[in-house]
């Protein structure tokens, strides 16, 4: 128990000394996190749409496939893009491999189905009342999909959220596609592997304890979205 | 006399399930009528094509002389003369002002006549000053008349109401049934769904009968 406590206050104390190392992994993940997110919401709030708002044949594979993807592991993930980006792979020449950007790549796929999923769903809850409405009172298609939009924003933002959290959280694409260089391509969670096994308990503890204040902000962001 | 809708022969499947079989209707301009039937006599369906929202599944639609063509013809300029007040009507979150607007701005009309004319039509459904109030905080009937005025705002050439005098208290029902009776002669066709009886006397309309999907004379 002393161990852990000990651990907790060198952790604090990591933190409020703004230990280069902790804001350097820090900065990594928000930034590669975020920019997957952008992307995964760009490919995946119109995808869920689309397959919640129209019917085709096939629909339920596409939703049985979607849901499949939500629970790949993301060392396969990181296996896959390797693949395309590793010197010998089609995209090597692109020279992207332990490269932030990388890490983005794997993000985004990650992510995608996530929003994706969450979209679909937040689509199936609204309210069946709200396109015919927007409909009748004559709005064109797009605008009517707007205002589905914007009645469900909350589930939308929901999405992006959870794909954010999927994204940050994650460790095996940002080990695999970033390589954990130091001060380039070190995440918060990759950091945390490296630094534990090498009996730094303290520090992965301080980027622990950043991790969960970073899912708490943005939950309780989401909380107060939601009561407005 | 402009004859506004001829349907001919309109059937609505869903599955093998026949809901709508209607050989024939015609309906009139500046005129009110009343649709009565038990439910699940096709009324609402009947209500949803007439609105332009839902395709039936066989049959022909003309519209002011015009057969509507539900692929390639534009419904959208359609919905634009025909609006359907819906049994439980769907408020969209924000301010009453901004629902009875959404149709006007859809139109694009600017912002200044938008708002007097939002005013004005909250005042017939007797809503004055209720602009700036949250539409999901209203009472049931409130809902309703803000509803109503979200249509009435957009003057359209045919309101289809669905039972818009029901689960509403005395007071609202007689002020709705008071504006909806003086929209024919201000140029409005009026189609309204009713289990009442007596509201084609009380709204000197005319009465289809509706049972189990067909038009039936009594």
């Amino acid at each position: 128990m002393d161990f852990l406590l000990s651990s907790f206050a060198a952790a604090l104390a990591l933190i409020g000394s703004f230990s280069p190392d902790v804001v350097d992994a820090v900065g990594t993940s928000l930034s590669v996190s975020a920019g997957a997110t952008v992307f995964a919401a760009l490919f995946g709030i119109p995808l869920g749409l689309l397959v919640g708002l129209s019917d085709f044949p096939l629909k339920q594979m596409v939703i049985t496939i979607l849901n499949t993807l939500m629970a790949v592991p993301t060392v396969v993930v990181g296996l896959l893009v390797y693949g395309f980006l590793s010197r010998q792979g089609p995209l090597g020449v692109l020279g992207l491999l332990f490269t932030p950007t990388a890490i983005v790549i794997g993000g985004v796929l990650l992510a995608a189905p996530i929003v994706a999923n969450y979209s679909l769903a937040a689509v199936r809850g609204a309210d069946l009342r709200i396109m015919p409405t927007a409909l009748t009172l004559g709005a064109g298609r797009f605008l009517a999909v707007g205002t589905l939009i914007g009645e469900i924003r909350f589930g939308i933002l929901a999405a992006v959220i959870a794909g954010f959290g999927r994204v940050v959280s994650e460790v095996g694409v940002a080990m695999m596609l970033g390589g954990n260089i130091r001060g380039y391509t070190r995440t918060m969670t990759t950091a945390i592997a490296l630094e534990t096994s090498k009996g730094e308990f303290a520090f992965g503890m301080a980027l622990g304890i950043v991790l969960m204040t970073i899912a708490l902000l943005v939950n309780l962001f989401l909380s107060l979205l939601q009561r407005k | 006399m402009k004859i506004l809708y001829r349907l001919n022969s309109i059937r609505k499947c869903y599955g093998s399930s026949v809901v709508l079989d209607i050989d024939g209707l015609t309906i009139v301009d500046r005129r009110l009528y009343t649709l009565i039937g038990a439910n699940g006599a096709g009324k609402s369906t009947l209500l949803n094509i007439m609105a332009f929202l839902s395709p039936p599944t066989a049959g022909e639609i003309f519209y002011a002389g015009k057969q509507v063509d539900w692929i390639h013809g534009s419904v959208e300029e359609l919905r634009r003369m025909v609006t359907l007040l819906h049994q439980a009507p769907y408020l969209f979150e924000g301010t009453v002002h901004a629902n009875v607007a959404f149709g006007l701005k859809a139109r694009g009309i600017p912002g200044e006549e938008r708002r007097r004319a939002v005013e004005k039509a909250l005042a017939i459904v007797g809503l004055q000053g209720f602009g700036d109030r949250k539409a999901r905080e209203l009472s049931g009937g409130e809902t309703q008349r803000v509803a109503m005025a979200r249509a009435l705002v957009l003057k359209p050439e045919v309101l289809l109401l669905d039972e818009p005098l029901a689960n509403i208290d005395r007071e609202t029902t007689g002020l709705l049934e008071t504006v909806i009776a003086s929209l024919p002669a201000q140029g409005t066709t009026v189609v309204m769904t009713t289990h009442n009886p007596d509201h084609p006397g009380r709204l000197n309309g005319e009465s289809i009968f509706l049972e189990g999907g067909r038009v039936v004379t009594p």
